[in-house]
């Protein structure tokens, strides 16, 4: 544990050091700052469009972190062969897996954590500046609890890159599988809808069913973690829905770090 | 701590055209503790090759090799080595310090030791002044040397050095050329690649001469100290490098240079 631990500070300290990181932050509190200016156009629905606003820029400057500042983080290693230093110590393949996925949730963590820090400093702010009404749906526990739903995506989704890293050599490729996985991750469910819709009545083609149910099980569904209209209604999550995507996020990142260590374990680091 | 290689082969595929390009065939070879080898050969000759495998990053097809009682693919086989990469490239935004600290932690240090060891070996290799510096900020020879720094700061039994003199001013050389010898009074046992024949004439017990992925010959430095004298003689008293000529007998000289 002592070699994961000081893996993942070392991945930690390099990524938090990044001056893209820097960019990503100073963008993400521009974005966070002009909320003020903005929920102001939007009326009686302002408070509704404050939350969504906040919470989308947080999962913006996630996204942004995760494709370019990890998928680098890890991508150079090869690249650079900077990975020569990290496993001429007694450190296994699996241990390196692990110590690098969790230096990149630490940076993805710090790094939101702190934006929602500003993002509720910024709610209360623009709060106190207009009339109770225009908030009478908002509720800090939906607030919080869809920034929770939104993590869970993000430890989903490093695993995702993590398990491309093990396979590729390239950070194109890797961004290129990742965004690939992510995009496909956030339509399946429309994708399935629109199927249902589309044969209501009819069979579906055998073809277009198994590759729908063949998606749907490797493909992880990223769409189920964004709640941010309903916390924007001030609709909470049921407990046992929380805890369903918590186990749904955990099993899937188990999984995907579990294969990228087989893969990197055959791997030759030449 | 000894080192062995018995039959050890290994050959490269592309993975595009399925080329085989054979880059250590039938190799035996053996380290014996606190001894020096120093293994030379042109580039393309293997010698890279066989310390990746020895340290597990890349594995050989057939064959035995051995780190003390312990193959390389165990990782605990890595606790008493120290390894600096050929062109060592660490991570741009961590500093000298970091990069020490994690080495030390990974292979066990005790925590009270850590500080004192990072400045006695920073010190040594005159990175003191810039231990807090990001190592983007450092030229290819405080590189090097931050390399060699990461290597040993857990003070380990078997030194592998993957041309570690590349990039060096004359006075960082000499600062490696002493630490060598140094570790070498310490009982430490070394084993480097190198292109600078006279480096390796200096510093090793053994010479080893590889060439397109073959052992071609071993030399003591007995033995070379005896072709020396004889060289030298007919010579006239004239001193010559006589581990270059034994170097481009063995690969067959500049007219096989490609």
């Amino acid at each position: 544990m002592n070699k994961i631990t000081a893996l993942a500070v070392l991945t930690f300290k390099e990524g938090i050091r990044d001056r893209a990181l820097a960019g990503i932050f100073i963008i993400a509190l521009i974005m966070l700052f002009a909320t003020i200016l903005f929920t102001g156009l939007f009326g009686h629905e302002l408070g509704k469009v404050l939350v969504d606003l906040n919470l989308s820029t947080i999962a913006f400057a996630g996204l942004l972190l995760t494709f370019f500042v990890n998928i680098n983080l890890m991508a150079k290693d090869i690249d650079k062969r900077t990975i020569y230093c990290v496993l001429s110590k007694p450190i296994s393949r699996t241990q390196y897996i692990l110590g690098k996925y969790l230096g990149l949730m630490l940076i993805v963590f710090v790094a939101l954590f702190f934006l929602l820090v500003f993002s509720a400093g910024i709610m209360y702010f623009v709060k106190s500046l207009y009339a109770n009404i225009y908030f009478k749906d908002f509720s800090w526990s939906c607030y919080f609890q869809a920034y929770l739903y939104e993590m869970l995506m993000f430890a989903v989704l490093n695993s995702v890159v993590i398990f491309f890293s093990s396979i590729s050599s390239s950070s194109f490729l890797t961004l290129l599988f990742s965004l690939a996985t992510y995009i496909t991750g956030q339509t399946i469910e429309e994708v399935m809808e629109f199927f249902k819709k589309e044969t209501l009545g009819k069979q579906m083609s055998e073809m277009n069913q198994w590759i729908v149910d063949i998606a749907q099980y490797v493909f992880p569904n990223f769409s189920a973690f964004d709640i941010k209209t309903l916390a924007s209604h001030g609709k909470l999550m049921p407990f046992s829905h929380t805890a369903a995507l918590l186990s749904y996020s955990v099993v899937y990142t188990i999984l995907l770090l579990f294969l990228a260590s087989l893969i990197f374990n055959k791997r030759e680091i030449n | 701590m000894e080192v062995i290689f018995n039959k050890v082969n290994k050959t490269f595929i592309s993975s595009f055209t399925r080329k085989k390009v054979r880059a250590v065939a039938d190799l035996n070879l053996s380290v014996k503790t606190g001894e020096i080898l120093g293994i030379v050969g042109p580039n393309g000759a293997g010698k890279s090759t066989l310390l990746k495998m020895l340290m597990g990053f890349i594995r050989h097809d057939s064959g035995t090799i051995f780190i003390g009682e312990k193959s390389p693919s165990d990782p605990e086989a890595r606790l008493q080595i120290g390894y600096l990469p050929e062109n060592p490239y660490y991570y741009d935004h961590l500093s000298a310090e970091d990069l020490m600290v994690f080495s030390a932690t990974t292979s066990g240090m005790a925590k009270q030791d850590i500080k004192h060891r990072i400045d006695t070996l920073l010190k040594t290799m005159n990175l003191e002044h810039a231990r807090k510096r990001r190592l983007r900020t450092y030229s290819k020879g405080m590189m090097q040397r931050a390399g060699i720094c990461f290597a040993l700061v857990h003070d380990p039994d078997l030194i592998i050095f993957d041309e570690p003199m590349s990039g060096l001013d004359p006075l960082g050389r000499k600062l490696v050329v002493d630490m060598v010898l140094d570790l070498k009074n310490k009982g430490k046992t070394i084993l480097f690649c190198s292109h600078i024949l006279n480096d390796v004439e200096r510093l090793c017990d053994r010479m080893a001469i590889m060439d397109k992925g073959y052992l071609k010959k071993i030399l003591s430095r007995k033995e070379l100290m005896a072709k020396l004298d004889v060289q030298m003689a007919k010579a006239d008293g004239i001193e010559t490098n006589i581990l270059e000529k034994i170097f481009l007998d063995t690969i067959g000289r500049e007219a096989d240079y490609e």
